[in-house]
């Protein structure tokens, strides 16, 4: 058969692709051939829904590719495409399960294409979507719906948070969740909750809800997703966060480089001008104020029906499903919540009970989950008998190191979070390990005696009380703490810091040639608020020197802008009756006043987190610069640091239990081998230092020395030159080496000025 | 470098082509391998010359299987195999498979892309007695309207065809079924651009203006191997209005059959078994709810209402631009133009 002619023109119009192209681009002209084509739609939807199984596509046009099609251009023609979207939504609705998976695709990405045009509204996209995706059975489809609501949810709330929307969809997955308490499709709420409290779109109390809701599911799975939210959905919050700061950081100063060296045009210039927005933008960033993002767990409404419900349902519950590793998880849970919230929940500690023996596998989790459940209101005759069973089960002679170790460090835990729990005989028994062949029982007993040296001096023996306590002791200062009793309310080492302040301020003014005393008369353009002021440098961590230009008398003020004067003067007048009068004044004296004018610091200013970070450097050097010779200072500084980086509300492991086990074992000469190769990187490749430092500067992408460019020339290249020198007359020869030295004078061809 | 000439020559004797010669036999080839033997007789299998042919149904449902085939050649000589099939079959002898077999695996073929299957198809529609058509009608006629919307200005012209044939086979069916009066006339009046939107909107004369000029909006694609699709539309849209509004020569018997039966026998046809298959349908009872466009409309004046109250317009004013064009579609106007005159006399007289 001959084939017919075919012009270019029309074999490059028939199709869809180029028609959309068309319509983008007038849409008015080109409405009849849009007509058309919508009419085709409409007419293979009509035969699609005849047969949606044994849907074809051997036509030349599939509907696929039209509903591709009308999705594209839907937005020039509103009207007559009103019905399109409702149309793909019952397709999706109705025909999900038996779609071929090419067009189920094709029909959900339109629909999401929809949205981004603005034809459908969030809601009713996550309406059509989300059904589909807690009933489907496909796992293809699952991830593509998952994925799409999930970029839904995100964009939507991108600039600014969409709360109407997200109520919406909590309700919509609260109601999933509470519905059907067996079924296991709570576990799409809880993935989504997940993946959104993550991402920080959602962190309000109703996710918390959400996923308190799983957590007391009937589900081991869904139970299991919210338990482990709780556990860790707020570190792999820090932890994207962290990512997200410090990812594709741009090195300003490289790109300026290659600018100033690589070929100049307009894409180039582009790209330096995108970067500088980014860091700019990144600056920007981190000077905002750091938004509150609270913990789940105090997220919570009701933390102590929470944790009573928990610990009925799975845990006390003997028709539990639960293996030990899930248990375990609940356990960590509600002993975590118990800590934190200081709640009350008397039948958990008898629970323990049981499970307190060496034998009893992951004992060490069940151990750190006891420390955990501890608090200063658990009356100490309820935990009494743990302690007993925990000192003879673990702690004597006859059990193995890592045993006792691990028993005196659980102790420790409890006995530092209620102290009274010990009776000094009891005690006295444990310290005396202290004296243990054994180095991880010794340091344990150790950290226990130290413990009561601070807490309950007066049941050790005398002679381990040390001079500190025992001086303590016996000048009454320091006095035995009753059950239930708690501290003056108070911010530790305030005077610390108003004293500095006042040193700093003195500094200062004798720098500008004032007198050290300040009038109260005197104001001027210092009380304007420096933004800088309130930030933590970041450069100088504890030279005092770095802290001067933190200029923080100067007072933030919070009244109305109209009568700003007056108040102005106002707090002047306050700063100026705080303040300490003289230098000269005896130590005495000084505390007095201090001890009167406790709170005024907190009370008359705002503590910068600058001030704070400071508070917290005078604090630690205080305790730790009194008693200790220098020679040991630093090292009792790192110790009360790193005391200080462990955050109250961090959960306790079972690692830290175990933490001095490793210690009382003996390690063999494969494990020293490794722990020394461990951070040495990969020394498969023997090298020389040289040739690895040549290696990395290659991989930054940075140049080669004149030198290097010279050994690596090519031989054939220098070939020419050769024998051209061989030919030099005298006068050209020693033009040339005149030349030469003229070049390393002024230092290389260019010159070595710079710019 | 190895520049002795020997080594050339070496090198250059793995390229070199034999010569052949005229008359001589071929040189043989330097992996040449003799395979021929002796032996003292040779004895051959009993081997039967008859060979079980299959029998002509099954050679039927083959090629009627072959029709979801890749090649669009092998296609058409399976449609035309199954065309030569029936229409070669002895008088009121039943088709080798019905219709509901057949139709479900013919329908596609409507918007095949080659033109040849396309023309082969029509031939193969013609062949199937109408009568057993009838029942099956609304299935096809998706496709047919899919066609005559196609991108392809090809698969549009012969879906005109196609639906000229229905109309001329079963023209009660076709403007009976489901969606069968309103969609298809919707159909045409996109095709022919006779919007709805834009006619009814437009300001009478103003509108009529515009289209004196002509000057469509640009369209897409050429309008394929015959460039007088217009015409051809127009002439297929004729035939549809008298199907639809035009008594029809098998009612108009009502008459003369309510004069054959004796006086205490009235309206007999009335009470006798329906003569049309599934009777009920326009009731609906199973299938999911109908709008407007899809519902059946059975009856003529059922047909004229709804044609007065959403066509009548467009369609008037769009034969008035087309009059006015003159020529061959100014003459194929006309025809629908008398038609619509003939269809809504009485329609207009009952109101």
């Amino acid at each position: 058969m001959v084939k017919r002619k075919v012009g270019a023109l029309e074999k490059i119009d028939a199709n869809l692709s180029n028609l959309q192209y068309k319509i983008r681009r007038d849409p008015t002209s080109y409405k009849e051939d849009f007509l058309n084509q919508h009419s085709q739609y409409e007419h293979q939807r009509e035969i699609f829904l005849q047969a949606p199984s044994s849907a074809t596509d051997d036509g030349i046009i599939s509907i696929r590719d039209l509903i591709d099609f009308v999705a594209h251009v839907a937005d020039c023609y509103p009207q007559d495409t009103a019905q399109f979207p409702q149309d793909l939504m019952n397709i999706l609705n109705t025909h999900h399960e038996e779609l071929e998976p090419e067009l189920r695709e094709k029909v959900v990405g339109s629909l999401v294409l929809l949205r981004r045009k603005d034809i459908i509204d969030s809601p009713t996209l996550l309406h059509a979507l989300f059904p589909i995706l807690i009933s489907t059975q496909s796992k293809s489809l699952r991830t593509l719906l998952f994925q799409k609501i999930l970029s839904d949810l995100r964009t939507s709330n991108a600039n600014t948070t969409n709360h109407r929307l997200n109520r919406t969809i909590q309700t919509v997955l609260y109601n999933l969740l509470t519905s059907d308490r067996t079924s296991s499709k709570g576990l799409w709420a809880v993935k989504l909750t997940r993946e959104l409290w993550k991402r920080q779109i959602w962190t309000d109390s109703k996710a918390v809800e959400i996923m308190k809701e799983a957590s007391l599911a009937d589900n081991e799975k869904v139970v299991l997703g919210g338990i482990r939210f709780f556990l860790g959905g707020d570190k792999e919050r820090e932890e994207l966060e962290d990512e997200s700061s410090d990812g594709e950081a741009v090195d300003m100063g490289r790109l300026k480089h290659q600018m100033a060296i690589n070929k100049k045009n307009k894409k180039k210039a582009r790209m330096m001008e995108s970067a500088v927005a980014t860091v700019k933008k990144k600056e920007k960033k981190k000077k905002q104020p750091h938004p509150l993002n609270f913990s789940a767990f105090h997220l919570l409404h009701d933390p102590q029906g929470f944790a009573e419900a928990l610990f009925s349902k799975h845990l006390h519950n003997t028709r539990s499903k639960l293996n030990l590793e899930q248990k375990l998880l609940v356990l960590q849970l509600v002993s975590r919540l118990v800590g934190l919230h200081k709640l009350t929940v008397i039948s958990l500690y008898s629970y323990f009970l049981k499970y307190l023996t060496p034998r009893q596998p992951a004992v060490t989790s069940f151990l750190a989950s006891l420390a955990q459940a501890t608090h200063n209101l658990v009356p100490p005759d309820v935990l009494e008998p743990l302690v007993q069973k925990i000192a003879n089960e673990f702690v004597s002679e006859a059990a193995a190191a890592e045993v006792a170790s691990a028993g005196l460090n659980a102790i420790r835990e409890i006995c530092t979070r209620q102290p009274l729990v010990m009776n000094d005989t009891l005690l006295q028994d444990l310290v005396m390990y202290r004296k243990s062949k054994d180095k991880g029982v010794m340091m344990a007993a150790k950290g226990l005696l130290s413990l009561y040296r601070e807490v309950g001096a007066d049941m050790l023996k005398k002679r381990d009380r040390g001079k500190e306590a025992a001086m303590g002791l016996r000048s009454g200062q320091r006095k035995e703490q009753r059950f239930g009793e708690e501290g003056v309310g108070e911010i530790e080492g305030l005077e610390l810091l108003e004293r500095w302040k006042k040193e700093e301020r003195e500094g200062q003014r004798i720098e500008k040639g004032l007198p050290a005393e300040k009038g109260s008369e005197e104001s001027g353009g210092e009380d304007e608020e420096d933004p800088g002021d309130w930030e933590v440098d970041e450069a100088d961590t504890d030279d005092s020197v770095g802290w001067i230009n933190v200029e923080s008398d100067k007072e933030i003020d919070i009244s109305d802008s109209d009568d700003d004067k007056p108040a102005a003067k106002k707090a002047k007048a306050t700063s100026a009756t705080s303040k300490v009068d003289d230098d000269k004044e005896n130590a005495e004296d000084q505390v007095a006043t201090a001890a009167l004018k406790l709170s005024s610091l907190a009370t008359t200013r705002i503590l910068t987190p600058a001030d704070l970070a400071k508070l917290q450097e005078l604090r630690l050097s205080a305790s730790i610069n009194q008693q200790l010779p220098a020679s040991q200072r630093k090292r009792a500084a790192q110790q009360a640091a790193a005391l200080q980086a462990r955050h109250a509300d961090d959960p306790l492991t079972a690692a830290e239990i175990e933490g001095l086990a490793s210690l009382s074992k003996k390690s063999t000469k494969a494990d020293k081998i490794a722990l020394a190769k461990a951070g040495k990187g990969d020394e498969s490749v023997h090298q020389s230092t040289q040739a690895k430092r040549k290696e990395k500067k290659e991989a930054l992408g940075k140049s080669t020395t004149n030198k290097e460019k010279a050994r690596k020339k090519n031989f054939m290249m220098t070939l020419g030159k050769g024998k051209a020198k061989g030919k030099r007359s005298l006068v050209e020869q020693g033009r040339v080496l005149k030349a030469h030295v003229e070049r390393s004078k002024r230092g290389g061809k260019r010159g070595n000025k710079g710019k | 470098m190895g520049s002795s000439a020997r080594k050339k020559k070496e090198k250059k004797r793995d390229f070199k082509r034999p010569k052949l010669k005229v008359g001589k036999a071929r040189p043989k080839s330097d992996n040449f391998t003799d395979t021929s033997f002796k032996a003292k007789a040779i004895v051959l299998a009993r081997q039967s010359l008859t060979t079980n042919a299959p029998s002509q149904s099954t050679q039927f449902s083959h090629h009627l299987s072959l029709l979801s085939s890749r090649s669009s050649s092998q296609r058409r000589d399976s449609l035309a195999y199954l065309t030569t099939a029936i229409a070669s079959r002895p008088v009121h002898a039943p088709l080798p498979q019905p219709v509901s077999v057949l139709l479900p695996k013919i329908n596609p073929l409507i918007l095949d892309g080659s033109n040849s299957v396309r023309s082969q198809l029509l031939k193969f529609l013609n062949t199937l007695p109408s009568r057993e058509i009838d029942p099956h009608i609304g299935h096809t006629l998706l496709y047919i309207r899919a066609g005559l919307t196609h991108l392809a200005p090809d698969v549009r012209s012969s879906a005109t065809d196609l639906l000229l044939w229905v109309i001329e086979t079963c023209p009660n069916e076709l403007v009976s079924c489901t969606g069968g009066w309103v969609k298809t006339l919707k159909c045409l009046l996109t095709v022919l651009h006779w919007h709805a939107a834009t006619l009814t909107t437009g300001k009478g004369a103003a509108a009529g203006a515009n289209a004196w000029s002509s000057a469509r909006a640009p369209t897409l694609g050429k309008e394929g191997s015959e460039g007088k699709l217009p015409v051809k539309t127009l002439n297929v849209l004729a035939a549809f209005l008298r199907a639809g509004l035009i008594e029809e020569h098998g009612t108009d018997a009502d008459a003369t059959y309510s004069h054959k039966w004796p006086f205490p026998l009235r309206y007999v046809e009335a009470h006798t078994l329906p003569k049309r298959s599934n009777a009920f349908a326009h009731l609906n009872l199973f299938g999911p709810s109908r709008d407007e466009e899809s519902e059946m409309y059975v009856e003529r004046e059922e047909r004229q209402s709804i044609f007065q109250k959403r066509f009548h317009a467009c369609v008037s004013s769009g034969v008035e631009a087309a009059k006015r064009e003159g020529g061959e579609v100014g003459r194929a106007a006309a025809g629908v133009a008398k038609v619509l005159v003939e269809g809504m006399e009485d329609y207009e007289l009952d109101r």
